[in-house]
């Protein structure tokens, strides 16, 4: 049955809300004329409760809106994932000293739209309208990532940030052209559908299934798309920007990237893996073909996570190391998307959820440290555990997650994650992921040495940690804390909404 | 009041330290006598209740799992919080709260960080209660890794000069055998039928041979290995580990070098206990018949630990690192006794753990005595302490005496029996091992002759006596080493309807 356009426009609510919620952020700092950038920054928390108050209440029937959007629990459950890193994110940044004074309401602006973009990446099976919210995603990023005017690192990382995304979204548009051309329509859906079908051999004439056909095309399509979605999540061998993008870019910048676009790019690749998904109707090659991406995806995984984690071990700069970590993560995450099976798509939901609440912990102890000590050099966090005692417990708990130490929600979600894996014939990765949390250990705890064990170091200077940083992190602890031993509530979440993709 | 009285026993004795922990915390960090008052409160509470479990709650007749409580905790992944004890784990948790509520009084000259101390330590007993009690493996193994943590920081923050070495090194090799441990879960799990981690039925899955991994892997063979010996493997490097065997115990001599007196009690007396713990409820039920096949490989790796441990000893010229090594050499007998798999060997095995975390305890502090009192452990450096501190020199003796293993006292027993049981089943090894009882004994009368025979150095002259806080730590162990000597049914009688029953899950087809 045809919608209404009334009815389609109610369904992209949420993203219109986020919208608009932007555009007045920008124009409600003009007409402060840049002097209340708190306010700003309230009116885009304003703007983000109203797209999460917008979510809650669309109905749980999943529906496409304007032919392209699918409006769905998977989808929704994403959105509130960046919709809470989003406020997240606008608080780190009222209580961050590196973003200039100047220039909120452009700041909110671009994280906003970025959001936008997030909002509509995680909702569409349309190579179009993927592509276009990457962009705005991905645009919004660059610039986002070079706010920190006067600094020349800031430039870099958004130059370096471009470049690559310029060159990953390149070679992704390139793949999904050639799936364009092979089935002639731009849903990802629709494609399965018609790569199920017949099609003439081109030898003899006759009907064969489809797929026999087009099959080495379609894979070359596929890994090529795989390379804007890597780009996104930071995966090896894509991951180069990571690290310097990481360090150069204002830290509640860095925080967006890290969790919500890294979060929402992981939700379109489940998203389109379980629509472009090999079904048993394509035949026997479509089957063989299934469990080559599956490996594929599970050795990328491994690389990832051990190069993530080696890279990590030397890195004196703690968002740097943080950018390892989280190449690392990015790693385990992959584990549950290279078993193509809705009960390992549901791991990696959960592992995001986990990966939410320690490193967004861990880059509001950044902020705070930064502050405190005056730069991001781990060496210079000595002692700081004495005289911080609040900070640094929140911090230790969330590297305990990190590494992944029951009872934290880390725990349990590399647990499911290996869980998965194995089910799905991957013990091996189960092997490689749980000698990757020793190696990681190693690095983490070298933050938790400088803290507790070395001799004070004179360089710091202590403050109380601004109340809405201290609030934000002691809920964020009492989360990795409670979703450990009780994860239930996220895991039914997790696993009712990837019931949609399948 | 009434759902205090529903919570079952063995919960309490578990989770007492933790409600201690929470109260630490609250305290304001210049109260000291106050958190050192809630620490002596809930550890001695936890042994009182455990020593009424022991005496007046537990049937000493039955070979089974008692006073067993289960609940729901993650349903979709079958896993429960599930608790009990049999004649294994009971003597073993007795054990535990004891040296916990020993450690406290040890722990007064702890004057930094008092709170964080206490807390951590309190954590840290929560942590090791809950392994023994665990029948679910999913909650065995969160206990497993809430120790570690704790003890991280123990040896980190309040330990010697080279803390942070040690203590990473602690870190990084409890997990390495955690992990292994983690992925040998995470198969047993898939391989059941039906999905458990109900460690006794598990068991009697292995026993029948329906843990052969045919469910994860092809044919149930890996590398050319079957999948019983790959999850033997892991659960014993997992296990050895911490034990520590030979080749994986270089972590011991550094961490209990650093770690503070009542810290390195805690390590010698119970932690080390763990690994053979997890040997007798896992490893080797799971894998009965890996079991049957490494056993001369187990009983070689024994008599390596008791000989190598007992030589390296001889060879310290720090106490603390001497008694360190000693422990690497008891717990060889520990595993030969495993290995054998005889009844006498295993109760001897059983024994040897319970008496070695009684007499290494009293070792440790009588070194952190003489460490507080002369700020060095060189025993070339000491002499003739015995004219200064005679009833010190008696307790030390004492302790001593039970290690080296003097009929009479507590460790001849245990380790008469190991070596016993195991003759039948390996008397060439036994044999050997024997070479590491003299060793024993010579390296340790000789550490009496330096440190407290011959002429007293001057600069020891106006050392004061062993204090009665001291005393009081140190007395209950003496009375043990006495007690468990001449009367060992006190525990065996509690451990051999258990260890038939172990017998049982292990036993050839």
């Amino acid at each position: 049955m045809p919608s209404t356009y009334a009815e389609d426009l109610a369904r992209i609510l949420p993203e219109t809300v986020l919208a608009l919620g932007a555009c007045f952020a920008l124009v409600a700092d003009l007409l402060w004329k840049g002097r209340e950038s708190r306010r700003v920054g309230t009116i885009a928390l304003i703007a983000i409760a109203a797209s999460v108050f917008a979510l809650l209440r669309q109905e749980p029937r999943p529906a496409i809106a304007f032919g392209m959007v699918t409006v769905d629990g998977f989808g929704a459950l994403f959105k509130v994932f960046v919709a809470a890193t989003l406020a997240v994110v606008v608080l780190f940044a009222h209580s961050s000293r590196e973003l200039p004074r100047h220039g909120a309401g452009e700041f909110y602006f671009l994280l906003l739209s970025a959001g936008v973009g997030a909002y509509f990446l995680v909702s569409t099976t349309n190579l179009l309208l993927l592509v276009l919210a990457l962009e705005l995603l991905g645009l919004a990023s660059y610039v986002l990532a070079g706010f920190a005017k006067g600094d020349r690192r800031s430039a870099e990382a958004a130059l370096k940030y471009l470049v690559f995304g310029a060159a990953a979204t390149g070679v992704m548009l390139f793949g999904l052209s050639i799936l364009f051309g092979l089935t002639g329509s731009l849903d990802a859906r629709e494609m399965a559908s018609i790569l199920a079908g017949k099609a003439a051999d081109p030898a003899s004439g006759e009907a064969v299934d489809r797929f026999r056909v087009a099959g080495p095309a379609v894979a070359i399509a596929v890994v090529l798309a795989f390379v804007g979605f890597g780009y996104k999540v930071s995966a090896v061998p894509f991951h180069w920007w990571a690290p310097d993008v990481y360090e150069g870019a204002p830290t509640p910048v860095t925080t967006f990237l890290a969790v919500a676009s890294k979060g929402a790019a992981f939700g379109a690749l489940l998203r389109f893996s379980a629509a472009l998904l090999p079904s048993p109707a394509m035949g026997e090659g479509a089957a063989a073909f299934s469990g080559k991406l599956g490996s594929l995806l599970a050795l990328i995984s491994a690389v990832t996570m051990t190069l993530g984690n080696l890279a990590a071990l030397r890195q004196t700069n703690l968002k740097r190391l943080l950018a390892y970590s989280s190449i690392a993560h990015a790693g385990y995450t992959l584990m549950g998307v290279a078993t193509l099976e809705p009960g390992g798509f549901e791991t990696s939901v959960f592992y995001l959820f986990a990966y939410y609440f320690m490193n967004l912990g861990a880059f509001g102890a950044v902020i705070y440290f930064a502050r405190s000590t005056g730069n991001e050099d781990i060496d210079s966090l000595r002692g700081l555990g004495w005289r911080a005692p609040f900070v640094s417990g929140c911090v230790v708990v969330f590297l305990l997650s990190l590494v992944g130490i029951p009872p934290t929600v880390g725990f349990f979600g590399k647990w499911y994650l290996f869980l998965a894996a194995w089910n799905a014939g991957f013990g091996w990765l189960t092997v490689v992921a749980a000698l990757n949390a020793v190696v990681s250990l190693f690095y983490y705890f070298r933050i938790v040495k400088a803290l507790y064990f070395s001799p004070e170091s004179e360089a710091v200077f202590h403050h109380r940690p601004v109340p809405s940083l201290a609030a934000i992190l002691g809920l964020l602890t009492v989360g990795t804390f409670w979703f450990g031993p009780f994860p239930e509530t996220i895991r039914a979440a997790c696993a009712e909404s990837v019931r949609f993709l399948f | 009041m009434g759902w205090l009285s529903s919570i079952d026993v063995l919960t309490w004795i578990v989770f007492l330290p933790a409600l201690g922990m929470a109260a630490v915390m609250l305290l304001p960090s210049a109260s000291k006598r106050a958190i050192r008052g809630v620490a002596v409160l809930v550890t001695v509470l936890a042994f009182a209740l455990n020593l009424y479990v022991y005496v007046a709650k537990f049937d000493r007749w039955s070979g089974a799992m008692q006073l067993v409580t289960e609940a729901n905790w993650i349903p979709a992944f079958d896993i429960f919080y599930r608790v009990g004890v049999d004649g294994i784990s009971l003597p073993l948790l007795l054990l535990n709260t004891l040296l916990f509520a020993l450690a406290v009084p040890a722990s007064f000259g702890i004057e930094r960080g008092v709170k964080g101390y206490f807390a951590l330590f309190l954590l840290l007993e929560t942590g090791v209660s809950g392994v023994f009690v665990s029948l679910d493996f999913f909650l065995f193994f969160v206990f497993w890794e809430v120790m570690l943590l704790p003890m991280y920081f123990l040896i980190g923050i309040w330990g010697g000069p080279r803390k942070e070495y040690a203590a990473i090194k602690f870190f990084l090799y409890t997990l390495v055998g955690s992990v292994l441990m983690l992925v040998a879960m995470v198969a047993c799990y898939l391989d059941a039928v039906p999905h458990t981690f109900d460690l006794l039925k598990l068991q009697e899955l292995a026993r029948n041979g329906q843990l052969d991994g045919t469910r994860l892997l092809h044919g149930g063979i890996l590398l050319g290995l079957p999948f019983q010996t790959w999850l033997f493997a892991f659960l014993f490097i997992g296990f050895a580990i911490k034990v520590p065997v030979f080749p994986f115990h270089t972590w011991l001599p550094d961490a209990h070098v650093e770690a503070p007196t009542p810290i390195s009690v805690i390590l010698a007396g119970i932690l080390l206990k763990l690994g053979g713990y997890g040997m007798l409820r896992i490893n080797f039920p799971f894998a009965p018949q890996a079991f049957q096949d490494a056993g001369t490989f187990l009983a070689l790796l024994g008599v390596i630990n008791i000989v190598y441990g007992a030589f390296v000893a001889m060879a310290q010229t720090d106490f603390k690192k001497l008694v360190a090594y000693s422990s690497v050499s008891h717990m060889g007998y520990m595993l030969l006794g495993f290995a054998a798999g005889t009844t006498w060997s295993v109760n001897g095995a059983m024994l040897q753990m319970l008496t070695h975390g009684v007499s290494s305890a009293m070792l440790f502090l009588v070194v952190g005595v003489i460490y507080d009192r002369a700020h060095h452990r060189d025993i070339a450096r000491f002499g003739g302490l015995s004219q200064r501190m005679p009833f010190y020199f008696g307790l030390s003796s004492l302790g001593i005496f039970t290690s080296l293993g003097l009929p009479g006292l507590a460790g001849f027993v245990s380790e008469a029996m190991s070596l016993a049981g195991s003759y039948e089943k390996f008397p060439t090894l036994v044999v050997i091992s024997v070479i590491g009882v003299v060793i024993t004994a010579a390296f340790f009368l000789w550490t009496i002759q330096r440190v407290f025979l011959g002429p007293l150095d001057e600069k020891y002259a106006s050392l004061p006596e062993i204090s009665a806080r001291e005393v009081v730590s140190q007395a209950p162990l003496a009375v043990l080493c006495v007690a468990l000597g001449i009367f060992p049914v006190l525990v065996l009688n509690w451990q051999m309807p258990a260890i038939e029953t172990f017998l049982r899950l292990i036993a050839p087809k």
